[in-house]
């Protein structure tokens, strides 16, 4: 029953993820939604895949794996990302940029 | 301090960051420390990737990572704050720590979920790119620290400049609250720098 509500909870934060992509103004906030939707929703989903797979335990262990890998490797690609888009001159929408002014 | 002469001011600062780097040096671990962490890190890893639990399999497994471990000890381990018994310690960090920062960061991971969800909605953003200091100067404690952050609540890192005392973070902030670095610090680094303090330099 509980792989259910896992398979439900990386849906629907799956869906908010690409409603945050269509709807946010420039690249650092679209950013935020890819980066922390893709990471939380692919993680419930491999979870719940874990939970409902008949194969041995090891194998399953594998999934978890798989989780931990995507959950290291998005922020460094949101990094990687948003640290281009910077360097390449795109002036992020807002307030203040410090890192802007700190000369980088 | 402000009407000291140049030439005495620069020798202090030489002394003090000589001074710094030999407590960084002091404070690592050991070298056959270091080679039985990696050893068993990778081993574990073996088992998990082959997934046979043959007593050939684990033999060839535990030579062959015996071997890796003996060349690149100090890849990963270099960073680990040296405090007590090492036995003690590793298994502290493995029941105490690392399950204490799961708990956390699914918890926090969820909620920021929903806070893109909500700000995708409502549209009540406020963006903005701030600095903020860490008191961590290695390079898998300061990574992890900057991961952690983009993962939590309203906060992407952009980039990190890392340095022996002063390291610094550029966050962006989806909803800037406070332009103070201390303040900024405190809302967004949370507790998880004091948390990675307990392991890393």
């Amino acid at each position: 029953m509980i792989e259910y509500l896992f398979l439900l909870l990386g849906t629907v934060l799956m869906i908010s993820g690409g409603l945050g992509v269509l709807r946010f103004p420039d690249v650092y906030t679209r950013l935020h939604a890819s980066t922390k939707c893709d990471t939380g929703g692919a993680m419930s989903i491999l979870i719940a895949v874990a939970i409902v797979s008949e194969a041995p335990m090891l194998i399953k262990v594998k999934f978890l794996i798989l989780a931990f890998l995507i959950a290291m490797i998005n922020p460094m690609v949101a990094h990687a990302i948003a640290r281009g888009a910077h360097k390449s001159g795109i002036k992020p929408k807002g307030v203040i940029d410090v890192y802007a002014r700190d000369g980088f | 301090m402000s009407r000291m002469p140049l030439y005495l001011k620069e020798r202090i600062e030489e002394i003090n960051q000589r001074a710094l780097l030999f407590n960084y040096e002091t404070n690592t671990l050991p070298k056959w420390e270091k080679v039985i962490i990696t050893w068993i890190a990778l081993a574990i890893f073996w088992m998990i990737v082959s997934v046979s639990i043959h007593w050939q399999n684990i033999l060839i497994g535990a030579v062959v990572t015996f071997l890796v471990s003996l060349l690149m000890y100090d890849m990963f381990t270099s960073d680990i704050r040296r405090k007590g018994n090492v036995a003690i310690k590793a298994l502290r960090i493995i029941f105490l720590y690392v399950p204490q920062y799961i708990f956390i960061m699914a918890f926090r991971l969820v909620e920021s979920n929903l806070k893109v969800l909500k700000h995708a909605i409502l549209m009540d953003i406020n963006p903005g790119i701030v600095k903020i200091d860490s008191d961590l100067h290695s390079h898998t404690g300061l990574t992890i620290l900057a991961n952690s952050i983009t993962l939590t609540p309203g906060t992407l890192t952009i980039d990190t400049v890392r340095g022996l005392d002063e390291s610094k973070i550029y966050v962006h902030w989806i909803d800037v609250e406070t332009l103070d670095r201390e303040k900024a610090g405190a809302i967004i680094k949370g507790g998880l720098e004091d948390w990675l303090k307990n392991i890393f330099w």
